[in-house]
């Protein structure tokens, strides 16, 4: 009896505490001055139709640069705590191969299916992140469910570690290399203008923000199938 | 008219996603909830998805393509985790009295 008494308690103070948020909302009439700065200032200046990814990948680059190192310092610190588990997980599946283990035959064949939609739709998702919603870290994040669903369909699955690890140092070097092209040929530090920003919302426009958004979408991605890879059973 | 019809097919949609909800809130076991879950929920999104298609046109690929997704993703997650649940044998509610699966795995079992 108290216990459901305490629980019509929290409801109400919950609602409460939603009630006096919407009762005071105002709807705005007109976007903030920063942020209508921004939405006037990306399209002119960088050709890029989506606000967010024009913000992200160039007036805001360099963050973008250390959200990654971040991410690769998670991958990295998750590989030193869990690496000597796989060791162990290696031995004990030599020794015992359990039939028990393998994934039944619908999750096998919708993974046979659903692999290469996902990654076509991470490469969608990646490749379009100046024109709408998406970019980088989103697709990366999307190519790592589908690493997730392979190891879903076979939990013996082996990942090519080198491949991996050298396709996202590679896109990390030529991350900062493309930043290092805008300090010298356009205004500063992974400008976008190093490349034509060519015709206002067509695929090849927004000069660099595609590129950028590539080598991100790669990067990110690498590093999530790689931390996903080091959690297995 | 088209927006009529396609504001009835959100309802429905969104009908059966409160009963999807309903059903996660009063089935007596993991495996019932599920089932209402999914269920409901993939024919729930199936209509809404359906429903916004009759207000833009433009959209009826993509949309197409968002159930066809929809539709291959629910059903298989959630028989995998009903079979993972199975596994580490998360207890049925008592008024459940036919397991195929395990009848199924001690059947092949016995055979073997």
């Amino acid at each position: 009896m108290i216990r459901r008494a305490g629980i019509v308690l929290a409801v109400a103070l919950f609602g409460l505490v939603f009630a006096t948020l919407t009762v005071h909302h105002v709807e705005r009439q007109s976007l903030p001055p920063l942020a209508k700065r921004y939405v006037e200032l990306v399209p002119r200046e960088l050709g890029a139709p989506n606000v967010i990814t024009g913000i992200l990948l160039t007036y805001r680059a360099f963050d973008t640069l250390g959200e990654v190192a971040v991410l690769f310092m998670v991958a990295a610190g998750v590989g030193l705590v869990l690496g000597r588990r796989e060791r162990r997980t290696e031995t004990s599946f030599r020794d015992a191969p359990q039939p028990s283990r393998q994934a039944s035959e619908i999750v096998r064949t919708g993974a046979q299916i659903l692999v290469p939609l996902i990654a076509i739709f991470a490469a969608y998702i990646i490749t379009n992140g100046h024109l709408s919603a998406g970019g980088g870290f989103q697709g990366g994040a999307v190519v790592a469910s589908s690493a997730i669903l392979l190891l879903l369909a076979d939990p013996r699955q082996r990942f090519d570690q080198q491949f991996l690890s050298s396709t996202e140092s590679a896109a990390g070097v030529l991350f900062v290399l493309v930043g290092v092209a805008g300090l010298l040929f356009a205004r500063g530090f992974l400008d976008n203008r190093v490349l034509p920003l060519g015709q206002f919302g067509t695929f090849f426009s927004a000069g660099a923000i595609p590129l950028l958004s590539v080598l991100l979408g790669a990067k990110v991605g690498c590093e999530l199938s790689v931390i996903i890879d080091r959690f297995r059973v | 008219m088209a927006e009529l019809i396609g504001s009835l097919l959100v309802l429905a949609g969104a009908v059966f996603h409160l009963s999807a909800g309903l059903g996660i809130l009063r089935m007596p076991d993991a495996y019932t909830r599920m089932q209402a879950g999914t269920k409901a929920s993939t024919l729930g999104n199936t209509l809404v998805v359906g429903g916004i298609a009759f207000f833009h046109p433009d959209w009826t690929l993509k949309l197409l393509l968002v159930i066809y997704f929809v539709l291959m993703t629910n059903p298989i997650s959630a028989h995998a985790l009903a079979r993972a649940a199975h596994r580490i044998r998360v207890p049925m509610t008592p008024q459940t009295t036919v397991d195929a699966l395990r009848d199924a795995r001690e059947q092949s079992r016995g055979g073997a």
